[in-house]
């Protein structure tokens, strides 16, 4: 068996006495694409955000690449380099160009020379299909554009795995898109990544596995394949069902 | 006696001997601008970022300066520091102008820190940029650029209020001021041009400022 990139043991984390993450546990494995999916407040965003310690947990292990996270001994900034994460909202520095957006890691983290860092975040720029955009300002660009360039900001410092965090659910119809096209083509070329989504075009495409989580923990978990076509518990078919109803709502909208 | 007597042209005359004060009024102001800004941004971000008995020391030292007259504050930093040792006039305003601006100030930079949505903090640490490269890079820049318009107000503050300098003493503006007006007992036409220097002084920071506000303003 291949080694993992993340392994996620036994996470446990509460907010107060609210439990969110109950014992959580899955392995990602190099080139893998899992789509997680699941009701609203189970704990989708706060697993993200625990794997690359923006929150803090109560109990359990992330292991990225076969080490162990030590909050204590591992330098967590130099754990977050190497995973790269991709926000609801953008989160685009809103004073730096899009060129400065992705350029600005690879000068202050990485250290990078500046003709390396200016043609590296071209590059990225270039990936995602923003580079005609490098100078515009961030309240300049459309909200799929400004994704992509969050996108290629993430990608700049060279992750082992990505985390989207429902990268398309604040964006326009008409603009998802062209965000899942960057992200289907990153799959394609052998990405990593953990992507919190109810955009089921990309699952079918380009997920590996779907992960359904209920209450904080894997409520059942397959390939698309398996878990659309033939879902075993009766949660799981309910919550399929409402999605259906939401991609259908959303074509009769764009046919009217 | 009025204003166009003949004394109203030795007034025109010591007219340089008034704009002599204007270093000291501009040094007094510039200084303590400067450290009202230092301490003022350390408070901000005591009162932001720091643990919780540090944040209610700062807000504890804000709301007790905010609370102390600015002559009070100048008296008692006068006399102690010329009880210690030779503390000059000038470093009194200075430190006691500093000390006062210091508690707007704070206010006005923790409101621009505050304003920076935390998303943008949480990208920046998400590639990994440290706590003090985040600040830095991220939200102090976009904090000072939204501190300007408020910040120039407390500039303008800051220099009409360097002319309480003039109780001890120190030779700035109104002092030279005073000195002309018992020499040619022309209180008016004096306090006329004092006013106007002062009008032209508080015109130049706040259009200096706003041109500076243009010039980063974040595109689109
Ligand atoms: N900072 C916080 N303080 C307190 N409770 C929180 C905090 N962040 C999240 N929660 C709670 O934790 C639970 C899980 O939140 P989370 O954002 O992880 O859910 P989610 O699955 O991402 O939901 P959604 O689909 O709405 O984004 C929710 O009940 C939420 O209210
Ligand atoms: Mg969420």
């Amino acid at each position: 068996m291949t080694k993992s990139i993340v392994s996620i043991r036994n996470l446990h984390k509460s907010y107060g006495k609210v439990p969110v993450l109950n014992d959580f546990s899955l392995d990602v494995y190099p080139n893998e694409v899992v789509v997680v999916i699941g009701p609203s407040g189970t704990g989708k965003s706060t697993l993200l955000r625990c794997i690359n310690y923006l929150t803090p947990f109560d109990s359990g292990e992330i292991h990225l690449d076969g080490q162990k996270i030590d909050p204590r001994k591992t330098n967590l900034n130099h754990v977050r380099q190497q995973i790269g994460m991709v926000f609801q909202d953008f989160n685009l520095f809103n004073h730096m160009s899009a060129f400065h957006n992705v350029a600005v890691g690879l000068v202050k983290v990485k250290r990078v020379n500046r003709g390396e860092a200016r043609s590296r975040a071209l590059d990225e720029l270039e990936r995602v299909g923003m580079l005609q955009y490098k100078d515009q300002y961030p309240a300049e660009l459309s909200g799929g554009q400004k994704q992509r360039v969050a996108i290629a900001r993430a990608l700049a410092m060279n992750p082992k795995i990505m985390l989207f965090d429902e990268p398309t659910s604040a964006l326009d119809p008409e603009l998802i898109e062209e965000v899942l096209a960057v992200m289907k083509s990153l799959a394609a070329a052998g990405m990593t990544m953990v992507v919190v989504s109810h955009e089921m075009s990309f699952a079918r495409e380009a997920a590996d596995r779907i992960v359904f989580m209920d209450q904080g923990a894997i409520a059942e978990m397959g390939s698309p394949s398996e878990l659309f076509a033939n879902p075993h518990k009766e949660r799981t078919r309910q919550f399929l069902s409402k999605l259906g109803y939401r991609e259908n709502e959303r074509k009769d909208e764009s046919d009217g | 006696m009025s204003i166009f007597d003949d004394r109203a042209a030795e007034v025109l005359q010591s007219l340089p001997y008034l704009l002599q004060g204007l270093g000291v009024t501009i040094s007094v102001t510039l200084l303590a601008l400067l450290l009202g800004g230092l301490i003022g941004l350390m408070g901000a971000l005591a009162r932001v970022y720091g643990a919780a008995p540090l944040r209610a020391a700062a807000a504890a030292y804000s709301r007790t300066i905010r609370s102390l007259p600015l002559l009070v504050i100048l008296f008692f930093l006068y006399f102690l520091g010329s009880d210690i040792y030779e503390m000059s006039v000038f470093t009194s305003m200075v430190l006691a102008l500093g000390i006062h601006t210091s508690a707007y100030q704070e206010g006005i930079f923790r409101a621009g820190i505050q304003s920076i949505e935390r998303g943008q903090s949480e990208a920046a640490a998400a590639i990994g940029m440290t706590p003090f490269q985040n600040f830095f890079t991220i939200v102090l820049p976009q904090a000072l650029r939204r501190c300007i318009p408020y910040w120039g107000n407390e500039a303008a503050i800051v220099l009409k209020d360097s002319s309480l300098a003039y109780v001890l003493g120190l030779t700035e503006l109104m002092r030279r001021g005073q000195y002309v007006i018992s020499r040619t007992h022309q209180a008016f036409l004096t306090y006329l041009i004092i006013g106007l220097i002062y009008l032209i002084l508080t015109l130049v920071l706040t259009r200096g400022l706003s041109y500076m506000e243009k010039r980063v303003k974040i595109p689109g």
